[in-house]
Parts: structure tokens; sequence; C-alpha cells
């Protein structure tokens, strides 16, 4: 560790190397949940009608197509822990759209922002939006959908 | 016999620098302490001012004892949204509302503070309806309005976005 020495001004205790490697290890750590995260964009645009959505799927992203207002539009993304541990799951959405967009766990029902998956199972999550009476028409909703698996290690 | 002299004169010879030295160092471990003691207390002041002070003052400048409100759903989105935080001023004669004001009133229903935007006002009865809705909420009387936004620019209500999500985090851990 010349560098570091060099950085420091003096030579580097034990204590000194212990966290730094923590530090490395933390950041790899950080760095593949990141790099492994499920990452969408999202979008829709809002049409003048009653009851009008149009459909518009795509696989590469949650794409809700044309609603107007008052409709709502359901996608569906598939979670597959094939590892052999359990992992937290921590979904987080930026951008416009997710203020409109809910995320449920399609077979409870219940909000599915942060849960636990266990190992060799698979869970649907059901991105719902609802255009609400304020949307305006002609405007084009974009967001992102981020979705994070972090190994438990048994905790 | 020579070394104990030695010794001897050497420390005589440096006992009044060395005085001064160990006049020096508590000095400065004094001066140490108290400034610390005093950022603390400063500190203390500033905090405890700020958690019971604030409030207090808001209750007087904006006459009302409901000073803020933490929104809780998307019903005004996207004016307000889930977990700001906005600031209500008093009112207490219908004359200060009007149409197109966003109102704080007590539900006729579950008693709750609700926090929605006035479509009419006839006859001193109100009617409300959350921007994002598609329905109107049933019509109350003044002696319910708790009071009315702070609005800066005309009618953008002043809110402190994120800042609701504590309060909201914290009443449902409450509830639980």
């Amino acid at each position: 560790m010349p560098w570091m020495e060099k950085q420091a001004g003096r030579p580097l205790k034990t204590s000194d190397k212990v966290i730094g490697i923590i530090l490395v290890i933390i950041f790899l750590f950080v760095f593949y949940v990141v790099l492994d995260a499920n990452k969408y964009k999202m979008q829709v645009v809002v049409i003048d009608g009653e009851g009008k959505v149009g459909v518009n799927p795509t696989t590469e992203l949650l794409d809700f197509g044309d609603m107007s207002r008052g409709t709502e539009s359901v996608r569906t993304v598939t979670l597959n822990n094939g590892t052999f541990m359990p992992v937290y799951v921590l979904v987080w959405q930026t951008g416009r759209l997710s203020e409109i967009v809910k995320v449920t766990d399609r077979n409870s029902g219940e909000p599915a922002q942060a849960f636990k998956l266990k190992s060799d199972t698979e869970v649907k999550l059901e991105f719902g939006a609802r255009m609400p009476a304020s949307a305006a028409i002609g405007d084009k909703y974009t967001g992102r959908v981020f979705i994070f698996k972090i190994p438990t290690f048994g905790l | 016999m020579e070394n104990d002299e030695l010794v001897e004169k050497d420390f005589e010879s440096d006992s009044e620098a060395d005085l001064e030295d160990r006049k020096k160092v508590p000095k400065k471990k004094k001066s140490k302490i108290k400034s610390f003691i005093w950022n603390f207390v400063f500190y203390i002041v500033i905090v405890g001012g700020i958690i019971f002070g604030l409030p207090k003052i808001l209750v007087w400048a904006l006459d009302t004892q409901y000073p803020m409100a933490a929104i809780t759903s998307g019903s005004m989105w996207p004016v307000l949204k889930t977990g700001d935080m906005v600031f209500i001023k008093g009112v207490t004669v219908l004359e200060q509302i009007e149409q197109g004001d966003i109102i704080v009133f007590q539900s006729d229903s579950n008693g709750t503070l609700t926090i929605h935007r006035i479509v009419s006002i006839k006859e001193g009865i109100i009617t409300t309806k959350g921007d994002a809705n598609f329905t109107e909420d049933t019509p109350i009387s003044f002696d319910k309005v708790v009071g009315k936004t702070l609005n800066w620019k005309g009618d953008k209500p002043v809110r402190l976005p994120y800042l609701g999500s504590v309060t909201n985090l914290s009443t449902r851990l409450r509830n639980k």
C-alpha cells in the first residue's frame, strides 16, 4: 500500500488496514447490489375521454400506454430468487409517474416497497397506475423503478 | 555526589520554565473544557428553541392550533404530494376563505382532518374536493374549518417535501 502511505504521510497502522479492507468490502457489496438491481423505465400518456386505456406493452419498460383520467392500468414484474439465501427486496421509484404508481404483491395485495424473499421462490409485483382527475391531458409522465435484491447472509 | 549535584542543578535551572509550562497546560485544558461546555449549552439552547419554541411561534404567527400538517394521501396531487408538510393559517370568519383556496377541515364522517380545495361556498355551506378526486366531499359548515394553507406566489401552498413523511411514519408506528 505505498500509495496510501504516501497519502497518509506515515506508515499504515493495523487499524487503518482493517478499516480499509472493511470499506473495500462495503463498496464491492454496494456495487454488486446496484449492478444486480432490476431497472425499468416507466411511462404513461394522459389522453382525453372516459375509461380509455390504450394497450402498449413492451418487455423493456413498464409502459402503461395511453390512459384517460380515472382509469387504472397494471403491469406485472416477476421476481425470482434463485440464490441459496433469502434476499431483502427494496423497490425504489423515482420520477413524476412514481407519485401515482403503487406497488403491491399480487398474492397478498399488500404494499410491496420492501420485503424478504425466500430462497428458490418467486413473487409477482404489480405496478398499478391510477390516473387522477388532476392529470393534464396530453402530458407524458415518466419515471424509473429500481428493484434492489440485498443478500441477507442469514440475518 | 557530583552526579546528584548536577541533577539537582539541572532541575533548579529548568524549574521556572517547567512551572510556567505546568501553568500553561491546565489553562489550555480548562479553556478547551470551557469552550466545549459553552458550545454544548449553545447547541442545546438552539435545538431546544427550535423543537419547543418554533411550534409555539407558528401557533402565534399563523393564529391556529394546527400550524403544520402532513399530507397522507395523493388526493391533492400534483399540488400537494404524499409526505409533504404544509403550513396552515388560521381563519376566524367566512370572508377569509374563497373558492379555490385549499383548506383544512374536520371531516364529519370520521372526525379526521382533511386538506382539500374549496369548489363552492353557498349560504355558508362549503363544498370541497381533492384535486385528484372525481367526487366532491360532503359539504361542511364554517365551524369545521381549521384554516387554509399558507401560500406563496399567489395560490401555491408553501410545502416542505418529504418532511411530512416523518410525521406519517411516527403516526403509523404509534398506531401499530
